[in-house]
């Protein structure tokens, strides 16, 4: 890796060529995704999701007591988000337990999803969420937003609608949607996003970030863009909670 | 806690079905649930594997890097083992560091790789003294209704098996499947009034907190052996306890074998 | 066929109809939980398919004793909420007994909810014809959302299950169900009660259900 970084800094690598991303995807194409509902048996609700080479899987338990009593609430549920890497999950082996930047990134990461729960129906409980990262590459705080969103509404917590995420990167001057490791790390600029979603139509944003330089026509656009990206998202989180049950149905017609 | 209610439920059911001989699931004392083991599946990990028995799931990571030997054995490669026992997989597992769980089931898990001599520490020697290859396998439980030790020592062995050396990415050499030339399997049996019944899930973990872990190697010879819990084990047991792991052991090794 | 929402989903335009399981914002209706879409002309509810039991007064409930007080018993009721016994509401309490000589810790009941106060701590009365210390039998556990099914349309499922199996049955709301009789017979109840968990959400349960207790029977009987 050392030889390519030397490489980009010299500007031999590039990231667009011939108006395509070096994976081939157009500028606001997703990476493949895939999304299965309920697939732990101690959860009460949980989601594996991949997004790209992103492969996460998210537990939601709750409402739940909270112990110990101090940490109680006495008008609404305490929500918990746990993002966690796997010490495999990265190139270079990670130590276990939570550093500063799986700090950051669950402290926002629950403040997106408590905007939309209904926490006043639970008074004193906790709703817990952790989500595991088997393997990473750039934009795993989205792909876990997204898996923690379905595990959230197939634990059956009441919910204003749905959260779904993904980042837009600025790469030699021009805006892609998801990036991969390379774009994120090479790229001039990378904004995760997060909507609150609601019968197919965005309403609101619930998580932004932002961290390089763009104008703010480029803010703009890469809003939209995001939007876009997001409501396919949705449609994918969707049909992931729906298949388990219609899935059943189907065997009984046999 | 809600949880507790159903658990302690069960734990009745448990009981009464064990002193009529029966299993609440319908197993055979001796019996296994259903074992699947599938390899590879975090591409970016030197091997993984993803180990399911019954409905407990455990992922295994393996990644290498070049390090320092430890001083004593400068021309050894070195194996460290951790297990995270991560909150996504239990209602009673806290976030935090290790606890005395997750580092016991580390350690035997590792003491099986280790004493079965699965890797040939000799041959990880990159520059003696000064460089190795340090092997971090990586237990990460996913799902636990039980018996996670089994599943753990199951994935670790399987994910070796499907690991590859990076020495190409370190400047040194092709990359090359990591020899391994053991298949160390550990068996867990429970303990509950004087019955044993191997692979426990949780509904029996529940029942009683008395385990014993014995774990061979690919001649019989028996490599590891961790008594869990505050109970006292008889002789008699004790002989029963190892002639059925090494039984179940040659049953599971023959999975191992088509990985 | 009832079709499955998801929160967000809009339901109706008309505040009016606003049922359970849904939530009204600028005049919209909006699903608020995974569920069944039950709509009529008149209301509009969603039925939960997952989720946690939330006490609702006048439930009847299985629990268990997790502490007790000199006031009364804590009862574990499978539920974030815990419950409490007040020792006037149990009727086996004499003036010349214990708390713990009535109801032990780990004792299994069944209770009623008579009150729920706004902080919802959950209380409890043993004074109605339901309710009892249960003592034999055998009690299982279900999602709480998949209890309705298991009573069924006006008590048809419940119904069926004991006449056909010559059992005894209460359904807790919470998910928990005793099941007292003849072991063999409350073997089948048990596996049937699995079944209607499991396609709770599907059509022509209540024929496949009395299919399988026949072919149960059945297989008794070959014996």
């Amino acid at each position: 890796m050392a030889s390519e970084d030397v490489k980009r800094l010299k500007g031999e690598i590039k990231l667009i060529v011939d108006g395509k991303r070096l994976d081939g995807r157009a500028f606001d194409e997703l990476r493949p995704i895939k999304i299965e509902a309920g697939v732990l048996k101690r959860a009460d609700g949980s989601c594996y999701l991949e997004m790209g080479k992103n492969k996460v899987v998210a537990a939601v338990y709750g409402p739940r007591e909270v112990h110990p009593r101090h940490l109680q609430d006495p008008i609404k549920a305490v929500v918990r988000y746990r993002y966690n890497m796997a010490p495999f999950s990265v190139e270079e082996r990670k130590r276990p337990g939570p550093d500063r930047r799986s700090i950051e990134i669950s402290k926002v990461s629950r403040e997106a999803l408590e905007a939309v729960i209904m926490k006043e129906l639970f008074p004193r409980c906790g709703i817990d969420v952790f989500v595991e990262v088997l393997q990473a590459d750039a934009g795993s705080r989205t792909a876990c937003l997204n898996a923690a969103s379905v595990a959230l509404v197939d634990a059956g917590v009441p919910m204003r609608g749905m959260i779904s995420s993904v980042a837009v990167a600025k790469v030699e001057g021009h805006l892609v949607l998801d990036p991969t490791k390379e774009e994120d790390f090479y790229g001039e600029a990378d904004i995760p996003f997060a909507f609150f979603i609601r019968n197919d139509k965005i309403e609101s944003i619930a998580l932004l970030q932002m961290d390089g330089r763009v104008t703010k026509s480029e803010l703009m656009e890469a809003l939209q863009m995001a939007k876009k990206g997001a409501l396919e998202i949705y449609r994918m989180q969707k049909e992931a909670i729906k298949s388990r049950y219609i899935i059943e149905e189907a065997d009984e017609n046999e | 806690m809600s949880e507790d209610i159903v658990l302690d439920i069960r734990k009745d059911y448990v009981l009464s079905k064990l002193r009529e001989g029966e299993r609440i699931d319908g197993r055979k004392f001796n019996e296994y649930r259903p074992i699947e083991i599938r390899t590879g599946l975090i591409e970016k990990a030197e091997g993984s594997a993803l180990v399911k028995i019954g409905n407990t799931q455990v992922i295994v990571g393996i990644k290498m890097q070049p390090g320092e030997p430890f001083p004593d054995t400068p021309d050894k490669g070195v194996i460290i083992t951790n297990a995270e026992l991560v909150p996504l997989a239990s209602p009673t597992f806290e976030p935090g560091p290790p606890d005395e769980n997750s580092i016991e089931l580390a350690r035997v898990v590792d003491r099986g790789i280790r004493e079965s001599e699965a890797i040939d520490l000799n041959k990880l020697c990159i520059e003696e003294g000064k460089k190795v290859w340090l092997v971090f396998i990586d237990i990460h439980a996913i799902d636990d209704d039980g018996n996670l030790m089994d599943a753990s020592a199951l994935a670790a062995i399987s994910a070796l098996l499907n690991t590859r050396v990076p020495a190409e990415k370190f400047g040194l050499g092709d990359d090359y499947p990591l020899p391994v030339r053991d298949l160390p399997v550990a068996v867990t049996s429970l303990i509950i009034e004087d019955k044993v019944i191997v692979d426990p899930c949780k509904d029996e973990e529940n029942a009683s907190k008395n385990f014993i872990t014995i774990t061979t190697d690919s001649n019989d010879n028996i490599v590891a052996i961790q008594k869990s819990g505050s109970y006292l084990l008889t002789e008699e047991k004790f002989y029963e306890v190892i002639d059925l792991s090494i039984e179940k052991a040659r049953e599971i090794r023959k999975l191992l074998k088509e990985v | 066929m009832r079709s499955i929402v998801l929160p967000g989903e809009l339901l109706a335009t008309n505040p009016k109809v606003a049922g359970s399981g849904t939530y009204v914002e600028n005049g919209k209706v909006y699903a608020k939980v995974l569920g069944l879409l039950d709509k009529t002309d008149t209301s509009v509810r969603v039925i939960p398919l997952r989720g946690r039991y939330i006490p609702s007064i006048g439930d009847i409930v299985i629990g268990i004793v997790r502490e007790i007080t000199a006031n009364g018993w804590v009862v574990d009721i499978n539920s974030p909420y815990q419950g409490f016994l007040p020792i006037q509401e149990n009727p086996e309490m004499k003036p010349d007994k214990k708390p713990n000589e009535v109801l032990d810790i780990d004792d299994i009941i069944i209770t009623k909810i008579i009150n729920i106060d706004p902080k919802m701590k959950v209380t409890l009365t043993m004074k109605d014809k339901m309710c009892r210390a249960i003592r034999f039998g055998r009690v299982v556990a279900i999602n709480p959302a998949r209890v309705p099914r298991v009573i069924g349309k006006k008590g048809s499922m419940i119904k069926l299950l004991k006449s056909e199996l010559g059992v005894q049955i209460i359904v807790g709301k919470n998910g928990l169900i005793w099941i007292s009789g003849d072991r063999r017979k409350v073997n089948i109840a048990e596996e049937a009660i699995y079944i209607i968990e499991a396609e709770a959400h599907t059509e022509g349960l209540t024929d496949r259900i009395t299919e399988f207790i026949k072919k149960r029977k059945g297989e008794l009987n070959g014996q």
